[in-house]
This record gives C-alpha cells, structure tokens and sequence, in this order.
C-alpha cells in the first residue's frame, strides 16, 4: 500500500531538519547573497538597492580576463606538473609498500598542520638572494643562481609543492586499488611489463588521477598565497582580484561578480570533464 | 590418453618455500600432450601456488619445469606459450567483451578486422550472443563472465591453460553445464588443460588423470577410476567422498582385526601390506544382510538415521561407537525402520586397504 | 593551508556579515541583543597592536570585561564595515586623521568626547598635537573627535647600504623614475598608500583634484612602476627582500613598516622622507596620525571612554608603542615620564633621531578626492 506522506513524515527525515537547516544557513545563504551582491551598483554595501548588470559588464569590459587566464592557467599547469609528478612516486609508493602505500601518501599531509603562509615563507628564505639554495650554490659551486624568486615560475612551484597531497593521495589510492590479477592476467596473456601499464594500469588508475585533478584543479583556481609569496604578485590571480574588491577597493558587488564568474566557469569546467570522462565507466558498474 | 602421450609439462622436484612454510613440496610430475590433468586436494595444500609457478607467475625456489624438455623456471609468464583462467576471472572492467577477448591478439599487433573476427568465432563457440562484443564485461551474468574468460584464454591460443577453481562460485546446476562445456571445448581444441578444483565430482566427470595435494606433496596420480577405487591413504579415500574406514591390524594369511570392534575381516590376501593400517568399504558396497551367512564379513548394529541423496539413500548403522554408512539406490530401499537391530556385510574384494595417513 | 583561502574565508565571512547587516537593517537582532547591559564588554575595530594581548590583557582584568578587537590594515574597509551596519557592534574605532572629521562625523558614524575630560590629555603629548589638535577636533573646532597615539612619517624606504640617505633625501620620489632602479625595489601592498606615492613619483599632489591629463599620467607611472618592480608583498616580505639584497629600496613606507627589521638589529633599512617634492608647500613626505574615536553606537559601551584613558597611560602607551607586529612613535612621548621607558635600541629603531625633521617635511594623510577612480586604474594596472 502507498501512502502519501508528507516530506516531513519520515522520522529520518525529521531527524536531518536541523543538520539541512545548517548547511542551508552556513553553506546556501552566503552563497545566496554572494550572488545577489554581484548584481548590486558598485561600491555599494546593502541588498536593497535595484538590481544591475554593472558589474558583470566592468568585469567583461575590464581586464579581469588576465587574472582569469592565469589562475585557471596556473591551476591547469599545477595539474599536469602534478599528474607527472606523482604517478611515478605513487607508481614507486604502491610497488613498494603496497597495502601501506595509502597510508604513507598521509604522512604528506603532516606538513599541512603548518600554515601555508608559513611554509611558503620559509621557501622564499630558500630561494632568496644569499638564501639557502642561491647561497649553497654560490659558496659550493660558484653558480649564480638566476631570478627564480617573484616569477611566475615560482608561483608554479608553490602551488605544485602546496596541492601535492591532494594529488598524491587518490592517485596512490587509485593504483593501489588496482587488483593485481589484473596485472598478472595481462601478463600472462603476453603483455611485456610496459603493455601492462598502457592498457591495464595506467586505464585502470584513472579513477584516482580524475579526482586527484579534480580536487587540485579546483584548489588550485582558488589559490592565491603562493601568487602573493613566491610570486611578490608578479601576478594576480582572480582570487587576489575578488580579495582586492572586498578589502582596499572596497567593491563588493564587484567582488562578489567575481566570484560569482569564478565558480561558474569552475563548475562548467568540472562538469565537462566529468561529462567527457565517465567515471562510472572507468571503474565498471557493477 | 595418459601413458601414450608424450609429456608437455614435466616437473623435476619442484619446490616452493614461503619463509618456513613449504608451500609446494618436492613434486615429481609428468603431464601428457592433451591431456586434462585435474589437481585436487584441500584448501592451502599448495593447488594455487603450484599452478601459479607453472604459469610463471611464481618461481620455484628449487627444482625444474620442463616445457617439451626446455626448462621455462626462469621464462616469465608473458613469454611462455601457457595461459590461465583465474578464480576471479580477472576480466579487465574497463574493456567490453569483445576487447577483453582480443586482448591477447593486440597484444600482438594483430590487425584489428582479424582481431574481431577471431573474437566472434570464439564468442559463437562458446555460446556467447554476437551483440555482446560491445557489451561492457562488468554488466554480463556470472556464467557470461565465465565464457568470456575462457574465450580471452583460448585467444591466446596457449599450449596449455591452466584454471584455478573457475566454477567455484557459480550455481549448481549452471556448474554442470559449464563442466560439460568445458570438456566439450577441450576435445575441440585438443589442449593441454590443468585445471584445479575442490570438487571431486568436478575432478571425475571431467579429468583424465587426477592428483591429489595435501600439504604442499603431490600423495596420489593417477585416473579418475584408480583414485577412487585404490586410494593408497586414507586421506585419499576419505577425499574422494563417503566412507568406511576402519582402522585395523593384520591377522596374517587373508584376514585383518579390529580391536574396536572386536571383530576380524577377510581381505584379499594380495592386499595386505605391512603398513596397511586401515580397512575402507564403499557405503555402496556394504549391504543389509538377512543371516551373517550372506556375506564374508558381517556385524550387526542398530539403524539409526538415513538420507535421502538424489538417487541413492545413505543409512546410518550403529555398531558400538562406529557409526556405518549404506547407500543403496533409491528403487530398492531398505524396509527397516529405525532403531531397528540390523545386519550389515560386505564381500572381501570390495574391501581396500589403505595406510593410515 | 587554509590560510591560503583567505579571499575565499574573507569573502564568506564578508558575505555573511553582509547577510547579517541586511537582517539588522530589516529585523534588527542587533537591537534586541543590544538591551543586554554592555557595560562589561567592549569591541575594538583597529590597526593592528590595539589588538595584542599586551596592550589588551590589563584592561581586561582591571575591568573583568569581554574585550574584542579585529585588526583590519585598511581605513576605507573598517568605516565600510560601520556604514554596512555594524556601528551597532563596535564601540571604538581606530583609524588614519582625516576619516573622523571628513567622513565620520558627517556621516554620525562617531560622536564627540567629553572635552573637558580629554583635551588636558593632548596637553601633555609631545609640540605638535598641542590642544586644540586639528585631526582630533571636528571642522567648526567646537567638538573633540578622538585621541592621537600612534603616528609616523611614510614614504618610502631604502636600503642604506645601497642608497645613501642623503642621495635617497635629494632625489626624494624621481628616485623611482630612474631606469637604472628597474628590477631592484619592491613596492608595499598598501593600496591608499600606493596611490599617493603613484601620484608623488608622476609629479603632482594626490589630495588636489585631478586633471585628465593627470590621471593619464597617473596610469603611465603605475604600469612604468609595476613594470620595473621586482617584488610586491607585505611588510615581512619587503623587509626580508632589502636584507637580502633581493632590492634596494620599496616603495611607501617608514618607520611603521622598517621599525621590526630596524629593531631586529638591521639600521641600515631606514624610512625616508624626501627634502622635497609636490605636495603642498614643496614638501615631499606624507606621514599619518591615528585617532580613535567612540563609535557612535547606540548601544555603546561606558568602557570605550575607559579604555581612551587607559591608553594614555606612560606604560600603556610604551607597550601601544612597541606592541607586537609594527613598532611606532606615540604622541605620549611627549611626557618625560613616558619617553624615560624608551630603551636606546627602541628609540633607534622608530628612527628617534629624524623623527621631527621627517614630521616637519610631511604632509598629513589626507583623502584623495578621486581615489576610487586612481585605484581602479591601480588595481588594473596591477594585473597587466
Ligand atoms: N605469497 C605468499 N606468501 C606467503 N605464503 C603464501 C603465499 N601464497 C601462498 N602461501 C601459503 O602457501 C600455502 C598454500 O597456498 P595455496 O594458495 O597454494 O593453497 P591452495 O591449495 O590453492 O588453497 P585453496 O584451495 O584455499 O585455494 C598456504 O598456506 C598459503 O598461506
Ligand atoms: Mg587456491
């Protein structure tokens, strides 16, 4: 027999209101008057003034574009670095160690507990002039080292130093979970260890390299220390821009337009390459 | 088959240690040109790791594998002309079923209009419908994902397969046809098949020589018949389904005591060996007897339960603490009713002495 | 890592104090909350060091009240913050002179102190904030607006080693026009401050109104500084980039930004104020006072005036002085019995020695008519 119940009739239900109500309240309202500052005059501090477009036309007009094009540049370059990066130590971790692999790949996350500013800090007194590296170099090898410190370059190297774990880990999660039959059944059907790899590890991993570029490519866009750090805001990313209008400029529609257009054009970029890359079909319905 | 053939595969005290642990222990075998050689024994008597070397997916710690006389021990397994089926199956989830056959093929740069046609021979072969070549392998039924693998394995065109347990998880009834599918597939192909299973039924309908593993040591080879009919141990006799065993000492000339039950027994005098310890009866070869006289051996004791199994009925006798077992087919039950005093017998050349171990 | 997603952090917590102002506004929990007696709880809005425990800690046992200060290091983002509504949180607000009487007063933002009871306060700092002191008293000079502590002359800062101060003193802001400069100076993320030492190095005053012709210029000297910039960072980073030699010398600052390295032992960073250039009178520095003032608050709490007096203590004012983070000149020095607790080392390092010259050659923080429109050039060009 079917009833009709009421949403709330469910005892689960009613049990998850104040649990919905809070992340309602946390999570949905200030995502709500985000967007509804973004279409507010410019420079103005209430949501009670007639919608306008103004900010999204400054935005388009302006050249917000630039900061855009290099966080979502950066955060793409991070992504590849990265991808490159850890799947041979993930690769190496899990032909090692093993079960334990997953668990080691937590051990980079200890340094997390330190404030990222701190620890970017402490690589800008590595990288710096008579620094730990340049001075190392000079007094051991009478290199001197070129400008690395305030470039983009270092920007780079921050961001891939900072979002290392999170890549790591569901990568070495990824090749872990790979059943080793299935390499052993490749290679009984003839497969040398490098056709192994092409056709079974590398396929069969993708799941952990998707979200760990998932998961980076997103943190990544949002970064915006290493670009003020390392980089002496050689650049701007579109974070410091959105930080820019709410602090000094004072600009909140015009920052909140920002973020509004930054997370859209994550989410568009998200949603196709969720779209494109099925991971319920790499990693087999069952 | 067996005699006749010459050996493909010859193992030359082949040892695989584990730490301590001697997981296959010291095995000496020769297993025939086409022949369905079938390894049975309990769990961890080293059934996969032997298997696993013979594929080269482990090395022997010593002894050699000789593949027609060329010693494969260091071969790894993508050179060697052999391929398993395993109890997973091991099917590649990101492949449909059609790629997962052809793996082997463009493995080898087979072109890929040969390569389908190659696949869809095998799927017809194996009862596969055509329009699963582009099904996803993770969507198909147990008993698909069975055909599929052996499809994949026979792609390959190896000398020799190897299964371990493929059916083990798989319904009676779809076991039976697959067993007899597999049989099918091995006089079409005329391959080598050694092939591992818990089952005995599965080791009698479908092998032509069984060996039996316990503790890392091949104890008996031998065909489906000889196993059952002569095991040399108890152990054997005990694995090959329901018996009687009776442990014994001899008499001298023809006959063997029971100090337990009291009693002594004729055996065929060829049977007596020093060491034979144990006297085992087949439940089917044990009978109801009207007087003692009936049969050479006889006891009595008391009908205390009995089964119905398919087409035989198994009755259990008392006598003292033994507990016997009867079988006797479904047509021509026993009219006792329990608790009943009965007679049972059997005739000395149905009785086989085996050593106690 | 978290720290890294300061916009992102900010902006919510932005968002939903802008959620919560537009409920205030509309509801109005503020006032209802408000009836509670405040008279053991006080919220500060301020610069950094009126918010470190040193400074807070005593007041808040003599008193055994709640004390809450925010630091923010920006003037136009803590009065957006009371016209957004919070005038009903805070009780005090910290901020550069002319915020009070220009914007404000006029706005009801603050209201005016018992003169009577503070003006003899100002008596006793040092020449300069001699009552009645202009930036603490409202235009019609009848209202007394808020108190001076801390102050200090900010242009910019050179590496002595590398550029004398005489010469940095001579070539005063042209000195950032110089090719030769490119690649070797850094430039303090400050924006306000940014903009007017833009409008110093393109030549012209940045609380005139502006011609389009200057603002032109305006644009080509930011881009031209951006351009030729090696670093653009906080305070740590600048003065860890001239110890290093990374630059030679960074663009607005001075005392408050060089005092920390100063007092780490490294005199030769030193804050300059150029002999001359286009601000009024020919003068070529800029310098900033801090008033604070009580917010006008309607539920405001009886220890804002408390904690105004507390502050002008000898002891309290050494320790406002040298809290932590930034160290600076407090106009109590003017009291002997305040300047006595002066170390030799901390006077040198707040540049004790040219303070009153570099007062004397400075003009004072002012506001530029068209800032928002200087700064979003400056903003832009920051991207480029
Ligand atoms: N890689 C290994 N390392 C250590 N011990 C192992 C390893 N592989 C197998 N063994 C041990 O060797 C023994 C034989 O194992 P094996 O898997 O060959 O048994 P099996 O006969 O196939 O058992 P089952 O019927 O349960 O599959 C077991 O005791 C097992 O624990
Ligand atoms: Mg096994």
């Amino acid at each position: 027999m079917i009833e009709k119940t009421s949403v709330l009739a469910q005892p689960g239900r009613r049990a998850a209101l104040p649990i919905m109500v809070l992340l309602a309240l946390g999570f949905v309202a200030p995502l709500l008057a985000v967007v509804g500052f973004s279409f507010m005059p410019a420079r103005t501090f209430g949501l009670w003034h007639e919608p306008t477009l103004e900010n999204y036309e400054t935005i388009f007009s302006d050249n917000t574009y630039v900061s855009l094009f290099w966080s979502l540049g950066l955060a793409s370059a991070t992504v590849v670095l990265l991808a490159l990066i850890c799947y041979p130590v993930a690769y190496g971790l899990v032909r090692v160690f093993g079960r334990w692999s997953t668990v080691l790949t937590l051990l980079f996350t200890i340094p997390l507990v330190v404030s990222e500013n701190i620890r970017l800090y402490g690589w800008v007194l590595f990288f710096i002039k008579g620094g730990v590296l340049p001075g190392t170099l000079r007094t051991l090898f009478g290199v001197e080292m070129g400008d690395f410190l305030f470039t983009p370059a270092a920007v780079l190297f921050g961001m891939v130093y900072v979002y290392l774990p999170f890549m790591l880990f569901p990568m070495t999660l990824g090749i872990a979970m790979v059943p080793n039959q299935m390499r052993e059944a490749a290679r009984d059907l003839g497969a040398t260890r490098w056709q192994v790899f092409r056709e079974v590890e590398l396929p069969l991993s993708t799941p952990g390299l998707m979200i760990g570029s998932l998961l980076t490519f997103v943190l990544a866009v949002g970064a915006i220390a290493e670009a003020k750090v390392l980089g002496g805001q050689r650049i701007i990313p579109i974070t410091h821009d959105i930080e820019i209008a709410f602090t000094y400029a004072q600009n909140w529609p015009l920052g909140a337009a920002l973020a509004v257009l930054l997370m859209l054009v994550v989410s568009v970029l998200v949603l196709i390459v969720l779209r494109r890359f099925d991971l319920d079909q790499i990693l087999g319905k069952r | 088959m067996t005699g006749t053939s010459e050996p493909i595969l010859r193992l030359k005290n082949v040892r695989k240690a584990f730490g301590n642990l001697a997981a296959v222990d010291d095995i000496n075998l020769s297993i025939g040109e086409g022949e369905f050689f079938t390894i049975v024994g309990p769990s961890g008597s080293g059934k996969t790791t032997l298997i696993r070397m013979l594929a080269g997916m482990e090395r022997p710690t010593s002894g050699d594998i000789l593949l027609r006389d060329k010693r494969i021990n260091d071969t790894p397994a993508n050179e060697r002309p052999t391929c398993m089926v395993f109890q997973s199956l091991a099917l590649f989830p990101h492949r449909t079923v059609g790629q997962n056959i052809e793996f082997a093929l463009k493995i080898r740069n087979v072109d890929p209009a040969t390569r389908a046609k190659r696949a869809r021979e095998l799927m017809q072969q194996l009862h596969l419908p055509a329009d699963y070549y582009s099904k996803n392998v993770t969507l198909c039924s147990g008993g698909e994902r069975q055909r599929v693998a052996l499809a994949r394995a026979l792609a390959f065109d190896p000398q020799i397969l190897f299964f371990d347990e493929p059916l083990s998880a798989i319904d009676y009834k779809l076991r039976k046809t697959l067993e007899k599918e597999l049989k099918d597939i091995h006089r079409e192909t005329g391959k080598t098949f050694v092939y591992i299973t818990h089952s005995l039924e599965e080791a009698m309908v479908m092998s032509d020589r069984i060996g039996v593993m316990r503790r890392g040591k091949l104890i008996q080879v031998g065909s489906p018949n000889e196993i059952y009919s002569t095991p040399r141990s108890r152990f054997v006799s005990e694995f090959m389904g329901d018996v009687n065993v009776i442990p014994v000492e001899s008499n001298g000339a023809g006959s063997v005591r029971s100090q337990t039950l009291g009693a002594s027994f004729k055996v065929p005098p060829a049977a007596i060996e020093s060491k034979a310890q144990c006297l085992v009866v087949r439940p089917e070869f044990l009978r109801f007897l009207n007087s003692p006289s009936d049969a050479q051996n006889s006891l009595k004791g008391v009908l205390y339960n009995e089964y119905a199994l398919g087409s035989r009925i198994q009755y259990q006798v008392r006598v003292g603490e033994k507990v016997f077992l009867v079988e006797k087919l479904r047509q021509q039950p026993f009219k006792g009713k329990l608790d009943d005093e009965v007679l049972i017998g059997w005739d000395p050349e149905n009785s086989i002495l085996v050593a106690d171990e | 890592m978290f720290d890294s997603k300061l916009s992102r952090r900010d902006f919510l917590k932005t968002s939903a104090s802008a959620a919560a102002t537009l409920a205030a506004t509309q509801v109005g929990p503020f006032a209802g909350a408000a009836h509670a007696a405040r008279d053991k709880e006080l919220n500060i809005l301020c610069w950094e060091g009126y918010n470190s425990a040193q400074v807070l800690d005593p007041f808040r046992s003599s008193k055994s009240a709640t004390v809450k200060a925010e630091s923010l290091t920006n003037d136009p983002t803590m009065i957006n913050r009371l016209r957004a509504g919070e005038i009903n949180v805070w009780d005090l607000i910290n901020v550069n002179n002319p915020w009070a009487r220009k914007i404000m007063l006029p706005e009801k933002l603050i209201k005016p102190l018992d003169r009577a009871k503070f003006e003899p306060y100002f008596a006793k700092m040092m020449p300069q904030f001699k009552p009645p002191y202009k930036w603490a008293m409202d235009d019609s000079g009848k209202d007394l607006l808020g108190m001076a502590q801390r102050f200090g002359p900010y242009s910019f800062v050179v590496n002595t080693d590398k550029i004398s101060r005489k010469t940095a003193e001579d070539q005063g802001w042209d000195l950032f026009n110089d090719p030769k400069l490119a690649g070797r100076f850094g430039i303090l993320e400050s924006d306000d401050w940014n903009v007017f030492g833009i409008c110093c190095i393109a030549g012209f005053d940045p609380y005139q109104p502006h011609t389009p012709e200057q603002v032109a210029k305006f644009e080509e000297t930011a881009k031209r500084i951006l351009k030729n910039k090696k670093v653009v960072g906080d305070i740590a980073t600048m003065n860890q980039a001239m110890i290093s030699g990374e630059i030679d010398c960074h663009l607005t600052g001075g005392t408050y930004s060089a005092s920390p390295a100063r007092a780490d032992g490294h005199l030769n960073l030193r804050g300059v104020t150029p002999n001359k250039g286009p601000l009024a009178g020919g003068k070529g520095g800029i310098a900033w006072i801090e008033i604070t003032s009580v917010v006008n608050n309607p539920h405001g709490s009886p220890l804002a005036e408390q904690f105004l007096e507390y502050v002008q203590a000898p002891e309290v004012a050494h320790t406002v002085a040298f809290a932590e983070g930034t160290f600076n000149p407090v106009a109590q020095m003017g009291n002997p019995e305040c300047f006595k607790l002066f170390t030799k080392d901390q006077l040198e390092a707040i540049q004790w020695d040219s303070l009153e010259e570099e007062m004397a050659r400075s003009v004072e923080y002012d506001i530029v008519p068209d800032y928002d429109k200087l700064l979003d050039i400056w903003n832009a060009a920051k991207k480029s």
